[in-house]
């Protein structure tokens, strides 16, 4: 029993550092480095360890770039991140299979809180792939040979790219009716281009936006044409899934009172105000704040359009009652706390599409705008001082 | 055309997302003109026939459209903004340049007198008028209110311009919001300046309104002299570069 939990230990303890970038250099104790070996076998032309520390070395670094982790270290790491996360589990006693990121992470929260501020100096245990930078393969062989074809373009990965995306595109021109007539549009919302830094990040290559902007258009064109599975498999390596906002909204569920009446509450928050609104299903219109009716408690004409905001957006003006309770702000906090628990607690009542155009029109959002504060050396929070000349 | 703009609308969004939070994050760079909502907020839409239309009636651009807003977050409706068909947004800006102090309620309340006390003249006009004439009388202080500001909006501006260590005033298009910012603004000003003791504001803005109107007063002359000075000054217009 000894012997798996010192390896687990080793394990973890490999794998809980700073999430900051590490610097090779400064894990040289714990690492183990394999020497560069001039003289190998000749078919040994795989990936070597090209280790350098900023310490030793200056000499100059090989077309292979930086500080270059091997393939077998990496997935030495990532055997290492799965045992470890098996014992994790076993630890925190849940299943070792069904076991995801986020249990890793409220796991390693609760066994090593810290109090840092900047989240990104926490204790983490994340997957290796996601912790090292991923960088290019080694691109020369021994005898001074790049591997790829277009190495001597500078950009292979792009360009090696392009010329398999422009291949794809020629074959389908080949077999396609020289105009096509795509009567539908292939592109639904829920989905994008990948963006230029998540290409980037891909190809571990730096490129321009013209670059960037040609290979879309490109994928853009086969777009157009008939493609099978394969293409598709090929376009959808480039497309990103974007949320749909009105999904996130959380609708409250609707409660029954002694007399069978729905009801719904809900909170709002508007800078230092908090409201809880109790809208009932049917009623004449009343609303009642904190025991007193709306027309004595805002006397302001703004607030009360506020408070009937909601309900004049979706045609229930005198349908609803009201009840409710509001502390702390200013008058027109107030109205805009009440105004948002009221619109959430509406959603229970209404149909999706509703809810989505009322978050259209504003009122489903909490407004973020807070009072600024004053800094030191200034008058308010932009104001300056008076400007002298002496 | 709709696919390319979709990743356009995408990327622009995102890579402006993006380079802002780069930015925020980086400790040396503080942005003055920052806001508590990210660069990715949407303006919202309050306006109550914008969600109504049935799916029958969109076109292909406005199908696009609310389908790409349901990607979107949108920022809250301010206070001051509701889905009322007396909601007017030229109404609410001029309240909000006359108001003094952030007492909303003051701004709102002389805004309502002003366009009372309009409508109050022009019934009186109408009554006292013949029936041909009470055809040309305009009684609605909306539409009145309107119109006068734009007689009022200046077509072309100045701009002191550096050149040789002096500044020359330099005749310069305004864009639309330049323009009707600059018709609330000496209307209001003239209003506070030149007016007898002892008048209050309402009685001369919409007295000043009802000039605006008919295309005489004091703001007008004010637009006239800005056209005639930029007129004067053409000879400099080369002095600007955009």
């Amino acid at each position: 029993m000894a012997a798996p939990c010192v390896s687990c230990c080793r394990g973890l303890s490999y794998r809980l550092f700073l999430g900051l970038r590490v610097n090779f250099a400064q894990r040289q104790g714990y690492w183990q480095t394999l020497p560069v070996d001039a003289q190998t076998a000749p078919e040994s032309q795989i990936l070597r360890l090209i280790h350098t520390t900023v310490v030793t070395t200056k000499k100059n670094v090989s077309a292979s770039g930086r500080d270059s982790y091997t393939e077998d270290f990496i997935k030495k790491q990532i055997e290492e991140f799965n045992i470890g996360k098996r014992h994790l589990a076993n630890m925190m006693g849940e299943d070792p299979e069904t076991f995801t990121q986020e249990d890793i992470d409220r796991a390693i929260a609760y066994l090593f809180p810290s109090g840092l501020f900047e989240k990104r100096a926490r204790p983490i245990m994340k997957h290796p792939e996601q912790i090292f930078p991923k960088q290019r393969a080694i691109q020369r062989g021994e005898d001074g040979r790049p591997f790829h074809f277009l190495f001597y373009t500078g950009r292979q990965s792009y360009y090696s790219l392009m010329h398999d995306t422009y291949g794809k595109l020629l074959q389908l021109e080949k077999h396609n009716d020289p105009f096509p007539q795509k009567t539908e549009s292939m592109n639904p919302i829920g989905s994008r281009w990948l963006i230029k830094e998540e290409l980037e990040e891909m190809l571990v290559e730096k490129l321009s936006d013209q670059d960037y902007m040609q290979f879309i258009w490109l994928l853009e064109k086969l777009l157009t044409l008939q493609y099978g599975p394969a293409e598709e498999e090929f376009i959808q390596r480039f497309r990103r899934s974007v949320t749909i906002q009105s999904q996130k909204q959380l609708i409250e569920p609707l409660q029954y009172d002694e007399q069978g009446m729905a009801f719904s509450t809900s909170e709002g928050r508007r800078k230092s105000a908090r409201a809880e609104a109790v809208v009932y299903e049917r009623g004449s219109g009343k609303i009642r704040v904190n025991g007193i009716d709306y027309l004595q408690y805002f006397p302001i004409t703004q607030d009360r359009e506020q408070l009937m905001f909601p309900f004049h957006y979706l045609d229930r003006l005198g349908k609803h009652d009201v009840i409710c309770t509001v502390s702390g702000g200013g008058r027109s906090a107030q109205a805009g706390a009440i105004r948002l628990a009221m619109a959430k607690a509406l959603c229970s009542f209404i149909t999706e599409d509703e809810v989505e155009w009322m978050r259209q029109a504003g009122l489903l959002t909490s407004d973020p705008r807070v009072r600024e504060r004053k800094k030191p050396g200034q008058e308010g929070a932009r104001r300056k001082f008076t400007w002298k000349k002496r | 055309m709709a696919a390319r703009t979709v990743w356009a609308a995408g990327r622009c969004s995102e890579q402006a997302g993006a380079v802002n939070r780069a930015v925020r994050r980086l400790p040396g760079l503080t942005q003055v003109r920052w806001s508590r909502y990210g660069p990715e907020f949407r303006d919202p839409l309050t306006d109550k026939g914008h969600c109504r239309k049935p799916a029958a009636e969109l076109t292909e651009e406005e199908k696009y459209d609310q389908d790409l807003g349901k990607t979107q977050l949108i920022k809250a409706a301010p206070a001051a903004q509701t889905c009322s068909a007396f909601a007017d947004p030229v109404i609410s800006k001029s309240t909000n340049m006359m108001m003094k102090g952030g007492s909303k309620v003051l701004a709102r309340s002389l805004m309502a007198q002003t366009l009372e006390a309009v409508e109050r003249k022009q019934f009186e006009k109408y009554h006292a008028a013949s029936a041909e004439e009470q055809a040309t009388i305009e009684r609605n202080p909306y539409t009145i209110f309107h119109q006068a500001l734009k007689n009022c909006e200046p077509v072309i501006g100045l701009v002191p311009i550096l050149k040789g260590g002096h500044f020359y005033q330099v005749p310069v298009p305004l864009s639309d919001r330049r323009r009707r910012f600059l018709a609330m603004k000496w209307m209001i000003k003239d209003c506070r300046e030149n007016k007898p003791r002892r008048t209050l504001m309402p009685e001369k803005l919409s007295y000043e309104l009802l000039e605006a109107f008919a295309n005489k007063g004091p703001v007008i002359k004010r637009k006239h002299d800005m056209h005639k000075m930029a007129e004067a000054n053409r000879a400099l217009a080369h002095y600007r570069w955009w």
